[in-house]
């Protein structure tokens, strides 16, 4: 089970200018991600999770370290990834069918295509019907699912998703887990997720890659292995709640009562 | 169902605090009853004070007069075509002088070192009172047309130069991010978020500057020419027909009233997003 590494993180560092001086919150951080991986990065609030995926989208430069795609050092991988950003960055102007329309528009690529696409999704994600609204009208989840389907539809090799399910309620946070694990595995995407929440990097995730520190380092990465993954199957899977207590502990989360 | 709709309707308004308090004041027929109201009762104190002697009619002029001039003008046509004169100096005005100042602030986005080289220009050349180069435009430009076209392109270009500058410069950086990583190029961020995240701002400045275009002509009018409502009130005032000044400025303020209009309904067609926003606003 031999895998091709599709991207390598090497030693990349960043420091940001802060009021007493530069201040490191990434030294040297690494990580593989493989063909076809489904990778979550977690770690505390404020470690450089966003950071590390605004460098590899190519919005930041690294103060030093290599990015390796497929075996070829590159200084980012703008134009190859999908950046789902923390803000859901609805632009206030289009309405939802011209937000998701975005990426083929900026491409420049055929319209009805791109259209007849975006209109599938949006009844995948239970949003028909309000393609014509402008953000403003639209609750905070269905902002993110919006933001989620302007990066599925751009269609790019790597997904980085920074927290993309955080606003929703957890039905609805199921159910789309579900439909991203199914778009991915269909369409063979590799994905890269930022989460806060153990119980979604653990249901879904091939690979969990754990940050801490400060600066920060990868701390271990963990191997998920359960029967399913489908959202709901895997949270009922016997070795779930090993992999959650393990990376709570990673996280120095209190899960048990000490004796 | 019907009566479900009714019923919520009848709770909504009950539950509305402004609505019952004020009751007819919140009516938009109600608010322009008192604004007529209160312009007649001033208008009717004036008379009867000039009639009265309280106040000198020669200083003043008087409603009735006033009156007079405006429907004389207006049968004779002379008014009317003052404030034809007027109307369209201000507005060539206006257009020219606010498109020409949008398009360089907007495109001083393209190159911060020139915006940054050009900034204390801009600031000096706002800085003087544009009213000021009235006499060199008068002599560069002639006494005709041109000249109160030039002004009224001063005052307006460099106000809308600079609220467009200022809007592009503070495009939302993460959207500009974001329009990058979908693999935009420097044209079309400049259209798809530097353009229309600046337009509310340059629309803003069309209140300002239809006003601007106003002064621009008047005051050409007034340093010279032959035609126009500044022409008009100048040489009314020179001969002391304050009636006649009156008119003049009734005209004036109805031009800038219904010009105001004009564009707040343009406002409204171009940003149909924001009324999606200021129609849920909360009551403050
Ligand atoms: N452009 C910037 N300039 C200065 N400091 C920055 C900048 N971007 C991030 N930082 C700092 O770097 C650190 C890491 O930020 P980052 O947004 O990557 O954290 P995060 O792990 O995504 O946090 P969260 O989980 O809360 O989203 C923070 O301390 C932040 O203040
Ligand atoms: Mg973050």
């Amino acid at each position: 089970m031999a895998q091709d590494i599709q991207l390598r993180l090497r030693s990349i560092r960043k420091s940001f200018d802060g009021q007493n001086g530069r201040i490191d919150v990434l030294k040297g951080v690494d990580f593989d991600v493989y063909e076809r991986d489904f990778v979550s990065i977690i770690g505390p609030s404020g470690c450089g999770k966003s950071t590390v995926f605004n460098i590899v989208a190519g919005l930041l430069a690294p103060d030093d370290g290599d990015i390796i795609y497929r075996h070829e050092r590159v200084s980012n991988l703008r134009g190859r990834v999908g950046y789902m950003m923390q803000r859901d960055l609805l632009f206030p102007w289009r309405t939802v069918l011209e937000n998701i329309m975005l990426g083929p528009e900026m491409q420049r690529l055929p319209k009805a295509e791109a259209r007849d696409n975006a209109m599938e999704y949006l009844n995948t994600f239970g949003l028909a019907g309000v393609e014509n609204a402008y953000p403003k009208m639209l609750s905070g989840g269905m902002r993110q699912r919006v933001a989620l389907i302007r990066t599925l539809l751009t269609d790019p090799d790597i997904l980085l998703l920074d927290e993309p399910f955080s606003a929703l309620d957890y039905q609805t946070r199921l159910y789309l887990e579900g439909v991203l694990v199914d778009a991915v595995e269909t369409f063979n995407k590799t994905v890269i997720l930022v989460t806060h929440d153990i119980d979604e990097a653990v249901a879904l995730s091939k690979r969990v890659v754990v940050l801490g520190g400060k600066p920060s380092q990868v701390k271990s990465v963990h191997q998920i292995d359960l029967g399913s993954r489908s959202p709901v199957g895997a949270r009922s899977d016997p070795h779930f709640s090993e992999y959650f207590h393990t990376l709570c502990g990673e996280l120095d989360i209190q899960t048990k009562v000490k004796q | 169902m019907s009566r479900a709709t009714a019923l919520s309707r009848s709770r909504a308004r009950s539950m509305n605090p402004r609505r019952t308090r004020h009751g007819l004041i919140n009516t938009s027929l109600g608010r322009g009853l008192i604004q007529l109201v209160s312009v007649a009762a001033v208008l009717a104190l004036w008379q009867v004070g000039v009639e009265m002697g309280w106040v000198s009619a020669f200083m003043v002029g008087a409603p009735r007069q006033i009156l007079k001039v405006l429907v004389d003008g207006i049968v004779s046509g002379s008014l009317l075509v003052d404030t034809y004169y007027t109307v369209v100096e201000a507005v060539l005005g206006f257009v020219i002088g606010t498109a020409l100042g949008s398009f360089a602030g907007l495109a001083l986005w393209y190159s911060p070192l020139v915006a940054r080289l050009t900034e204390p220009f801009l600031i000096a050349i706002n800085s003087v009172p544009k009213i000021a180069f009235g006499p060199i435009v008068i002599l560069w430009f002639g006494t005709g047309l041109v000249s109160k076209v030039a002004l009224a392109v001063s005052l307006t270009a460099i106000v809308a130069l600079i609220a467009a500058y200022q809007a592009a410069k503070t495009a939302d950086r993460d959207l500009q991010a974001l329009l990058l990583t979908l693999g935009a190029d420097k044209n079309q961020v400049f259209f798809n978020l530097v353009v229309p995240s600046s337009l509310p701002a340059i629309i803003a400045t069309f209140h300002i500057n239809i006003g601007f275009g106003l002064v621009g002509a008047v005051v050409g009018e007034f340093i010279s020419s032959e035609r126009g409502l500044g022409h008009l009130i100048f040489t009314a005032s020179g001969l002391y027909d304050l009636n006649t000044v009156w008119a003049g400025l009734f005209m004036l303020m109805l031009i800038g009233f219904l010009l105001y209009f004009v564009i707040d309904f343009i406002e409204r067609r171009l940003l149909p997003w924001k009324e999606a926003a200021t129609a849920n606003a909360f009551h403050v």
